[in-house]
């Protein structure tokens, strides 16, 4: 089938819906060039974007505010004092006997900014200054699948778009021979599963993509072994045959199109997407930066050097899984050796795209599903952990048009609750997109009776995130 | 502002006043000016549903300090200190110049899917342009009473006045009233005397257009064989019917009374079925326990479709079922059924769990708000959660009436209720129960060693200190100071804090999986609501249902469970009852016993338009691609229009005339021309001619096959497919990737997906393959199978890369291919080992017989040397590879880091179905020829016409 022809078939309303569905999924790539002289495969942004892409590190499980970015010394003195909390709101996690817990980390003011943290981020406070950190987010939900749902989809149960799948669906993609959203799990998949990053009920060609970390990065993009692209090349020269003969008496029928082109372009893609997944064409100085080939920085640095080749060849929204931090007990540990995990590859991740001139149109984004109590339950011996906080966490975000250096929000004395520049997440979503160029209350989607949005129900900006 | 505007707002204000003012004594119908009129009838409702929601509504909600809700506040401002309107100068006015959205930054109202249409903007402009003209309440109410022209519904009444005043276009009420009894009107092409046709024939012959032929017997014999009972039809089939030499409604007739009669049918409806009820077979968020019961509310909509069950008892049975069960176990009678238990559980098919980290009212305000939701979108089409918060936006629906419909629900708990088996049902497979019992073995093992090792260490560490050896649990019962007590879990490593939670946790998971083989359905009961704070286990029937609170339903603001308002008493929707008022004279108790049975009745009740239309549409849309209203799900005002309401209602009708039985409507149906109809492109010279044909049916529209049942038609081809009917999940396989995919859980990692050993097990229909909400099958989700999230009123069809590497790369359709290759060359009665013996007429025989399966069609000479060609090319490749044998696992090594340390720990899950596995026949297993002629069978199951439906 020849370029031309096919142009010429989907022309008319459907051509729009067609574009859209396939330009933004995975194997459209050619198909999009081809009509890129018509209206090009990226969409225009509703906004002046700060940012391109975005990095979105993901610290399933809840991440400690408290033992991070929010030192509370008032808990040195409260240290294993007893109280009783309850409340018709309270779960049973939260109500009952509570002991307060100091944090177990040490804590300095770093960079130009004197940001706070726990002097266990080594690497990442010499590119404090990079950083905005933000403590005045709050979240719904108490519990994880919950709380990860609307951390991903603004709503608390499955089923919406995830972050990635709504600016896919606003911004398109800017290569068309890879997928606009990818996700790098990590070694398990967190609760909740893949529908944490699902396109809920935008059409699936904007769900995200979990790249695998080991054998084939994309699910069957492989033939199995034994099956030789020449072999492939055959059969699918015997199937566009038996198309093309099939499409004759059926010249109106897009779909069937479609379903032809998009097997040379699956075909196409295969064959060469292979690189940009081949760490081994970095340089030794790259993979030492980002603690590839070491330990315990070797899986998260990879991930994070993958998602640099990734997001420098045009994927528009990377997220990235690390977890997990629901460290109930023992969080001098758990949250320690998790650190040791992330802290040179993110440090790495932030100047690598400064040195590349790209920071500045990336945005990075690190965050969990809420924060930590300052207390825990009496759970048979003090344990030093903590619970689900969904009134404190501290999250930042660092690159394309946030207030860098800078320092937000505030929580009370002991890190229970947000108390200066308080925002919900929906706030916060409508932020990030903002920052993508986005207007959250005009990127909507008309599904089950309303429009639908990511903040549910509309929200604003946090201005004081954004770089003036 | 300078001088001139100045005058002229405080003129202008001055003759607001005085007009109002004038308004306001006037009492005489009939003495309003236009303005006032215009004011009343339009603008006022414009302000109310626009304005007022930041800008008065809620007096704690204010916006920027600007109150719209009076003239004055439009003329005073807010918080800029500048007046929002210029009075008569609408050009001059901010306010006017937000709505027109010219600059994105200051557009109102901030939405854009908010944005005013052309004619309201005018209304805006004209209303600013001729002084804002006021009128107070009292006055407008009079004025919209007898100028409105959009029509005012009576219902029981919204949060607000206004609301309850407001007026709705009279054509987006259509789904609210009383069926028309339409006639079907002559055909305009003088082809068909079927209703159908008639009505159908008639719009097209409107648009100019000309219905295009019939479709081949052999197109639609395959199309209907797939839309009764979601697989291909026989060769034999095929056959037959072509050369059928009987009269075309005879032999038509025929093949759609086989097929209604099939016991398959009532498995591909139920998939249907349950796409909008969201079946699966787990809980889905933090626990995703197994849910073992579900399988049989499947097969109870499996037979209730195969035993054409009247629609009224099929409602009544989802909704209320354990209701029936109980009047009939109370009176003694013998009829009780099981079947109805499992019909109930209808309302637990939404994902919901309970643990200890939520705050247990919210979780089941989750319940209660899920079951209004799914009943009113399942047999209402309405959304009913977009009145949830606050009154309907679009609809007459008040909040009032959600939290009417909710009270329903009040009382209804859930449990799985002991069932017996009926003879029906099918219990094979039940075997499998073993492996899991030994799983549950080898996790008490775990524990016990644990318990030892921990009891050793204790005693070390007692005798270190001197003292004399207690267990801890033993310690804190005899009140033993805790410093004299070995700590919990003293002597444990990382790996052992890791092992005893994914021990504890398994034991647990298992409760809920061992279920599977236990007579329980998953149902629900009458009664209170009881006091727990987390569900760790499958719940059964209390002894006492009074114990506990017996909830008083009222309004909830903001849909927040602790801050009711109003109380409510169960009912239906009271705008639909002022439309049928016939609906009113089915009482709802107050009792907490029949409610649900109350609602069935209402629900179903003969006079009730909505139920009868939705349940048709559903059934057109299942079978002609779309629906009539293609919102199959909303029939509110922002769903689409129907395309056909004369045809709707002239179906309704009919099936309600005919006992509202699903198989008398399908035949209804399927025995037109409409559906006989070639999907052929409607010619014309008129460029737009395909778009105007679209809904239509001008066009038969063509359609690919679902996931379902595109994995049912390749095993079809290969000649695997095990046709039984019900019983427990089957496990296909899946990708290893997916199937060993470390998963979380609450506090530990789910189970290995395993299939099942004996292939005749795994191969059944996909229907029955287990369905877990965290673990999404690549092969059925990159074809578009929906997420048991949200209800699936159609399928969609989009064109995604990753069904290219399903269809082409994945193990599952070379298996298939292979199947395919090997089946053809058995009945030829050929031996696989000597194919290249084969003379040029045999292997055209071979490659033939392979098409005729894949296309139901014998195929054209071009294709048979066609794919002859490539079978010799293809086998000459081959002989030059090796496929390397598939290994399968017998245990799986886990990578995890353990929640409490953080430190990464490794664990073996041994993976038992594995040790007796029966695996197909893959490449590496046969001969060169035979994979040569599998790659034949690869292509047809990746071409097009396999895949699509004429």
């Amino acid at each position: 089938m020849s370029q031309p022809i096919l142009k010429a078939k989907i022309q008319g309303s459907s051509r729009r819906e067609f574009l859209f569905g396939l330009g933004a999924s995975l194997g459209s790539v050619a198909l999009t060039q081809l009509l890129a002289d018509e209206t090009g495969s990226t969409k225009s942004p509703h906004l002046h974007p700060k940012a391109k892409r975005c990095i979105f590190l993901t610290m399933e499980g809840g991440p400690s505010h408290i033992d991070t970015f929010d030192p509370k010394p008032k808990l040195a003195e409260l240290h294993l004092k007893e109280f009783t909390r309850s409340g018709k709101r309270k779960s049973a996690m939260e109500s009952g006997k509570r002991y307060y817990v100091q944090s177990p980390f040490d804590f300095h003011q770093v960079g130009q900014s004197g940001a706070d943290m726990a002097t266990n981020w080594s690497n990442l406070a010499k590119v404090a200054d990079e950083i905005c950190f933000y403590r005045g987010l709050q979240v719904d939900s108490v519990n994880h699948p919950t709380a990860l749902y609307q951390l991903n989809t603004g709503n608390r149960f499955a089923g919406d778009p995830s972050v990635g799948s709504w600016v896919q669906y606003g911004l398109g993609s800017e290569n068309a021979n890879l997928p606009a959203y990818v996700v790098l799990p990590d070694v398990s998949y967190p609760q909740g599963g893949a529908m944490n990053w699902g396109s809920g009920f935008l059409p699936a060609s904007y769900q995200g993509t979990a790249l695998r970390s080991q054998g084939s990065p994309i699910l069957n993009l492989d033939p199995p072994p034994g099956v030789t692209g020449k072999m492939q090349r055959t059969n699918l020269d015997l199937l566009n045959r038996l198309n093309q003969s099939h499409a004759e008496e059926r010249q109106e029928q897009d779909h069937l199109l479609a379903r032809m082109k998009n097997y040379e372009l699956a075909f196409r893609m295969q064959m060469s997407a292979s690189d940009v997944f081949d760490l081994s064409l970095e340089p030794k100085s790259a993979r030492r930066l980002y603690g590839v080939d070491q330990e315990p920085t070797n899986s998260f640095g990879r991930k994070l050097l993958l998602s640099r080749r990734l997001l420098e060849r045009g994927v528009r929204f990377v997220q990235v899984y690390c977890g997990t931090w629901d460290s109930h007990d023992y969080i001098h540990r758990a949250h320690g050796a998790l650190v040791k995990q992330v802290d040179q590859p993110i440090a790495a991740l932030i100047q690598d795209l400064k040195s590349r001139g790209m920071l500045e149109d990336t945005l990075v984004v690190w965050m969990g599903e809420f924060g930590r109590s300052p207390d825990n339950g009496v759970r048979g011996g003090v344990a030093y952990g903590r619970d689900h906080n969904p009134k404190a966490m501290s999250v930042w975000m660092a690159g394309g048009g946030v207030r860098s250096g800078a320092t937000i929000g505030a929580t009370d004395e002991t890190g229970a609750e947000a108390v200066e520049e308080v925002h919900h997440i929906r706030d916060f979503h409508v932020t990030l997109l903002r920052l993508l160029g986005l207007d959250d209350n005009r990127l909507t989607y008309f599904h089950s009776g309303r429009f639908k949005q990511l903040s549910q129900f509309g929200g604003k900006p946090i201005e004081s995130l954004i770089r003036s | 502002m300078d001088d001139f505007n100045l005058l002229k707002m405080t003129l202008s204000f001055l003759v607001a006043i005085f007009g109002s003012l004038c308004s306001g004594v006037s009492s005489d119908e009939g003495s309003w000016s236009d303005e006032e009129i215009q004011f009343a009838v339009s603008v006022h409702p414009l302000l109310v549903e626009k304005c007022f929601p930041c800008h008065g509504a809620d007096s704690n909600k204010i916006k920027g300090e600007l109150n719209l809700t009076s003239r004055n506040g439009w003329l005073s401002g807010g918080g800029s200190g500048k007046p929002a309107v210029i009075s008569g100068d609408a050009g001059a006015s901010v306010a006017f110049f937000a709505v027109q959205r010219v600059d994105p930054d200051l557009a109102m109202p901030p939405k854009e899917n908010d944005r005013l249409n052309a004619s309201e903007v005018r209304s805006l402009k004209e209303w600013i342009d001729s002084g804002l003209v006021w009128v107070d309440e009292a006055d407008r109410l009079a004025i919209q009473k007898t100028h409105s022209s959009g029509e005012v519904v009576l219902t029981s009444g919204g949060l607000s006045e206004d609301w309850s005043r407001r007026s709705y276009d009279p054509e987006k009420l259509w789904a609210w009233r009383p069926h028309g009894h339409p006639i079907p009107p002559a055909d305009p092409f003088d082809i068909s005397c079927h209703p159908v046709d008639r009505f159908i024939h008639q719009a097209i012959e409107e648009k100019g257009l000309k219905p295009v032929p019939r479709s081949s017997r052999a197109h639609w014999i395959r199309r209907v064989t797939f839309d009764l009972i979601g697989l291909p039809p026989t060769n034999e089939e095929v056959e037959d019917f072509v050369s059928d030499p009987d009269l075309d409604p005879i032999s038509f007739e025929r093949v759609v009374d086989r097929l209604l009669a099939s016991s398959h049918f009532g498995e591909h409806w139920a998939r249907h079925w349950l796409d909008v009820t969201r079946y699966a077979d787990s809980s889905g968020l933090a626990n995703d326990y197994a849910r073992g019961a579900a399988w049989r509310y499947r097969d109870y909509v499996v037979r209730a479709f195969n035993e054409d069950l009247p629609f009224e008892e099929f409602v009544t049975e989802q909704l209320a079922g354990d209701e029936l069960h109980d009047v009939a176990t109370a009176d003694n009678e013998s009829t009780k059924d099981p079947e109805w238990l499992m019909a109930s559980g209808f309302l637990r098919m939404g994902p919901w769990e309970l643990t200890g980290m939520e705050v247990a009212k919210v979780a089941r305000q989750k319940f209660l708000d899920d079951a209004t939701d799914i009943v009113g979108q399942t047999f209402l089409a309405q959304p009913l959660q977009c009145a949830r918060c606050h009154d309907h936006k679009f609809d007459p629906i008040p909040t009032r009436d959600y939290y009417r419909f909710q009270s329903v629900f009040s009382t209804t708990q859930i449990a799985d209720r002991e069932a017996p088996y009926l003879k029906k049902e099918n219990l094979e497979g039940f075997e499998e129960e073993q492996v899991l019992r030994e799983r549950l073995k080898r996790f008490e093992k775990i524990l016990a060693d644990l318990k030892t090792k921990e009891i050793e260490a204790g005693k070390l560490w007692a005798q270190e200190r001197s003292l004399s050896y207690i267990s801890r649990a033993e310690g804190i019962r005899q009140g033993i100071d805790d410093s004299k007590l070995p700590p919990k879990n003293v002597g444990f490593e990382p790996k052992d804090y890791g092992m005893e939670r994914i021990a504890r946790k398994g034991m647990e998971r298992l409760r809920w999986e061992l279920d599977r083989y236990q007579p329980y359905a998953m149902s629900t009961y009458t009664g209170a609501t009881p006091s727990r704070n987390s569900i760790y286990t499958p719940v059964r029937l209390p002894n006492d249902r009074s114990k506990g609170e017996w909830e008083e339903t009222a309004i909830l603001t903001g849909g927040d469970p602790f801050s009711p308002s109003a109380k409510t008493n169960p009912g239906g929707l009271s705008a639909l009852e002022n439309f049928n008022p016939d609906l009113k004279s089915i009482s709802f108790p107050m009792t907490p016993e029949g409610r649900r049975l109350a609602l069935a009745k209402w629900i179903t009740h003969p006079q009730n338009p909505m139920t009868s239309r939705v349940f048709v549409n559903r059934v057109w849309g299942w079978l002609m691609g779309q629906g009539i209203v293609k919102s199959a799900n909303n029939f509110g005002s922002t769903g689409s229009l129907p395309t056909h309401p004369e045809l709707l209602d002239w179906l309704a009708q009919d099936w309600i005339s005919s006992g509202r039985k699903p198989k008398s409507l399908i035949r209804k149906i399927v025995t037109s021309e409409t559906y006989r109809r070639a999907s052929l492109d409607v010619k014309s010279s008129d460029s737009d001619s395909v778009e105007a044909g679209s809904g239509l049916w001008a066009t038969f529209p063509s359609r690919r096959l679902s996931s379902d049942e595109l994995r049912d038609a390749m095993l079809a081809v290969s000649g695997d497919l095990n046709f039984e009917i019900g019983g427990i999940p089957i496990r296909p396989e899946i990708n290893m990737e997916i199937a060993m995919q470390p998963r979380m859980v609450m506090g530990t990692f789910a189970a290995a997906w395993q299939p099942n050993p004996e292939p005749a097990r795994r191969h059944r229909r996909s229907l029955y393959a287990m369905k877990l909400r965290g673990l999404s099958e690549p092969f059925q989700e990159s074809f578009n199978s929906p997420n048991s999230e949200l209800s699936c009123e159609r399928r969609e069809d989009q064109v995604t890369a990753s069904q290219v590497f399903s269809l082409m790369n994945s193990r599952f359709t070379y298996q298939r291919a292979v199947g395919l290759a090997l089946r053809v060359i058995k009945e030829a009665g050929l031996n696989e080992e000597k194919l290249g013996d084969l003379d040029v007429e045999e292997k055209h025989e071979i490659v033939q017989r392979a098409g005729h399966i894949a296309y139901g069609r014998r195929l054209e000479m071009w294709e048979s040397q066609a794919l002859l060609d490539h079978w010799d090319a293809m086998t000459a490749i081959h002989t030059e590879n090796d496929f390397p044998k598939f290994k399968y696992p017998l245990e799986v090594t886990r990578e995890a880091a353990e929640e409490n340390t953080g430190e990464k720990f490794s664990f073996t899950e041994p993976l038992e179905f594995y040790r007796e596995f029966q695996p197909d026949p893959d490449m590496a297993d046969v001969a060169v020829g035979v994979r040569g002629l599998a790659e034949v069978g690869l292509v047809l199951m990746n071409s097009n016409e396999f895949l699509f439906l004429d």
